[in-house]
């Protein structure tokens, strides 16, 4: 299935959704990103028809899904499947059963729904739990019911919203491989509502990013991560490679230097600044040592982006050159605080 | 004597049943008015839920005894008689009726909203998303209101002999408290707790199996 959205707008009092346009082909994987209270929840309530728009209009497959009676907009839902945050099951249904629930609603023969339903389970890995009920099955199983239960009607467009919200992160990454799987071999139009850079990247062909009801960047996930235009996509992007402070330099971190102390500097890569020798030539031009405390680096074709915490010997006029001669370099760098020195060797962890 | 107690005990049974029965058809089909029309509701008619909501707050603040007398036009009307156990069932339906609507309608609000969303993404009617998906979770909720409930009508059958409704209640005023017939009313008065004891443990069976 194809959507085509134009100059969607919506408001509850205030503006929600401010002239969106998009476009998603047949069989794309499409994130919509965005922080909370963006209107993706909206965006994502207007596609399945659970809210109507004041102005625009959606189409699906050439088909317009909005400004329509009731009865031809449920005809077009009947084709679109749903996955909530919170798996949403009938908690008196057995797994089998719910699977079966939109089948059922339709008034079909219950044996041919319960093969189905059958073929439907063990498509989403689910061999052995037909007659689990929900309060037996664990959140990632669930999640697997409630995707077998929006495809049954041989649904052609999948919605997703914060799917993996309530999962821990393994969980979430076999689901989005289910979802990958499901999108290959069915040709599923796939789009995923999240607030998480880091579901996106592992899935999506193509990123949008909301912001106050606007689309502000769209590009292919490369592009987004590599290149992002946006400073709301640049700040989503930091979330997905920052890495905390251990606990133990948290703790004796200082607000303010002391002599001897050591500052620590987050650098930030997000382009190919990343490629060069940046540490190294540091190290040199300025004559000072320089520690690494925690990295996280990721490739994305040749180039790599992340983030890096250094410590080095807090002395500031070398401080703001190197902090200056950073920013040259497309490195932006934040102060953290300041470790004090111990005895004998530096700051080492 | 024992003749006297079997035939009180089935006319208890009788009312209680029947207006059980009919009280729970009347009270389920108020109760999804009721949740259809709120403010929040599949099919939102504020004015109407509320206009409800009143009259059925005023006929439910009527104490049971009073009700039964300013029902009497009505019974001759439906029954034919304002006499008699048939007589004295059509008041206690009616006050069932008005319980029922309300614990069906607090069970069907418990649906997390979440469910509610699923059927309408799925395009069901108003009426299927009720019935397949708002029904379907709070039963064990219903069914333990229904338990309650019961017990409450068997405790207004005993009223039921203001009209000469008969019944345990009707026989255990009658001969146990104008006739001083203490004995009986101390074996009506174990016969209505074992009663009760069975009803709530077959309610609390059902209500306990019915949650998964």
């Amino acid at each position: 299935m194809s959507i085509v959205i134009k100059n969607l707008e919506k408001s509850y009092g205030v503006p929600i959704l401010n002239g969106i346009n998009l476009e998603v082909p047949q069989g794309q994987i499409l994130g919509i990103i965005g922080k909370s209270g963006e209107g993706k929840s909206t965006l994502l309530r207007c596609l399945n028809g659970l809210e109507q728009p004041n102005a625009g209009m959606i189409t699906i497959d050439g088909h317009p899904f909005t400004g329509i009676p009731d009865k031809d907009r449920r005809r077009i839902q009947q084709k679109i499947g749903n996955v909530f945050q919170s798996f949403n099951l009938l908690s008196r249904l057995t797994a089998l059963e719910n699977v079966m629930f939109p089948l059922e609603l339709l008034g079909q023969d219950p044996q041919t729904n319960r093969i189905k339903a059958l073929k439907m389970l063990h498509l989403v890995g689910l061999e052995g739990k037909e007659n689990a009920y929900p309060s037996q099955l664990s959140g990632g199983q669930s999640q697997r019911v409630a995707i077998a239960r929006a495809l049954i009607r041989d649904a052609s467009f999948l919605l997703c919203d914060e799917f993996t919200s309530a999962l821990d992160f393994e969980t979430s990454l076999d689901l989005l491989e289910l979802l990958r799987d499901l999108n290959k071999r069915l040709g599923i139009t796939i789009i995923l509502i999240t607030h998480d850079m880091a579901i996106v990247r592992e899935i999506c062909d193509e990123v949008c990013v909301l912001d106050k009801g606007r689309i502000v960047e769209k590009n292919d996930i490369t592009s987004i991560l590599l290149y992002p235009q946006n400073a709301i996509t640049k700040s989503l992007i930091r979330n997905l490679i920052n890495r905390d402070l251990p606990h133990h330099l948290q703790e004796i971190l200082l607000k303010k230097p002391s002599p001897d102390s050591a500052a620590l500097l987050r650098l930030f890569f997000s382009s190919q600044s990343a490629g060069d020798p940046i540490i190294s030539s540091l190290v040199k031009k300025y004559d000072i040592s320089i520690n690494i405390l925690v990295g996280n680096l990721d490739h994305i074709r040749e180039t790599a982006f992340g983030s890096l915490i250094i410590a080095i010997p807090y002395e500031l006029p070398k401080i703001e050159a190197i902090m200056n001669d950073l920013a040259i370099r497309d490195v932006s760098s934040e102060i953290l605080g300041y470790l004090p020195q111990k005895e004998g060797h530096l700051w080492d962890t | 004597m024992g003749h006297l107690v079997l035939h009180s005990f089935i006319e208890t049974l009788v009312m209680v049943g029947v207006s059980m029965v009919l009280g729970t058809a009347i009270g389920m089909i108020l109760a999804i008015f009721l949740v259809l029309t709120k403010p929040s509701g599949l099919w939102p008619k504020p004015l109407l839920f509320q206009t409800f909501g009143i009259v059925l707050n005023a006929f439910r603040s009527i104490p049971f005894i009073i009700l039964i007398i300013l029902m009497i036009p009505f019974t001759r009307f439906w029954v034919g008689t304002s006499i008699g156990t048939a007589a004295a069932t059509l008041p206690l339906t009616f006050a069932a009726s008005l319980l029922i609507a309300r614990v069906i309608e607090d069970a069907l609000n418990t649906t997390p909203k979440g469910l509610v969303e699923v059927g309408k993404a799925l395009g069901a009617s108003n009426l299927q998303i009720i019935i397949r998906i708002q029904l379907r979770e709070a039963l064990p909720l219903i069914i333990s209101g229904l338990t309650t409930i019961s017990i409450n009508i068997i405790g207004f059958s005993a009223m039921a002999g203001t009209v000469g409704g008969g019944g345990l209640g009707d026989l255990a005023i009658r001969y146990g408290y104008q006739r001083y017939d203490f004995t009986l009313l101390l074996i009506i008065v174990i016969i209505l707790i074992v009663m009760v004891q069975c009803v709530q443990t077959l309610g609390n069976f059902l209500s306990v199996r019915l949650k998964k």
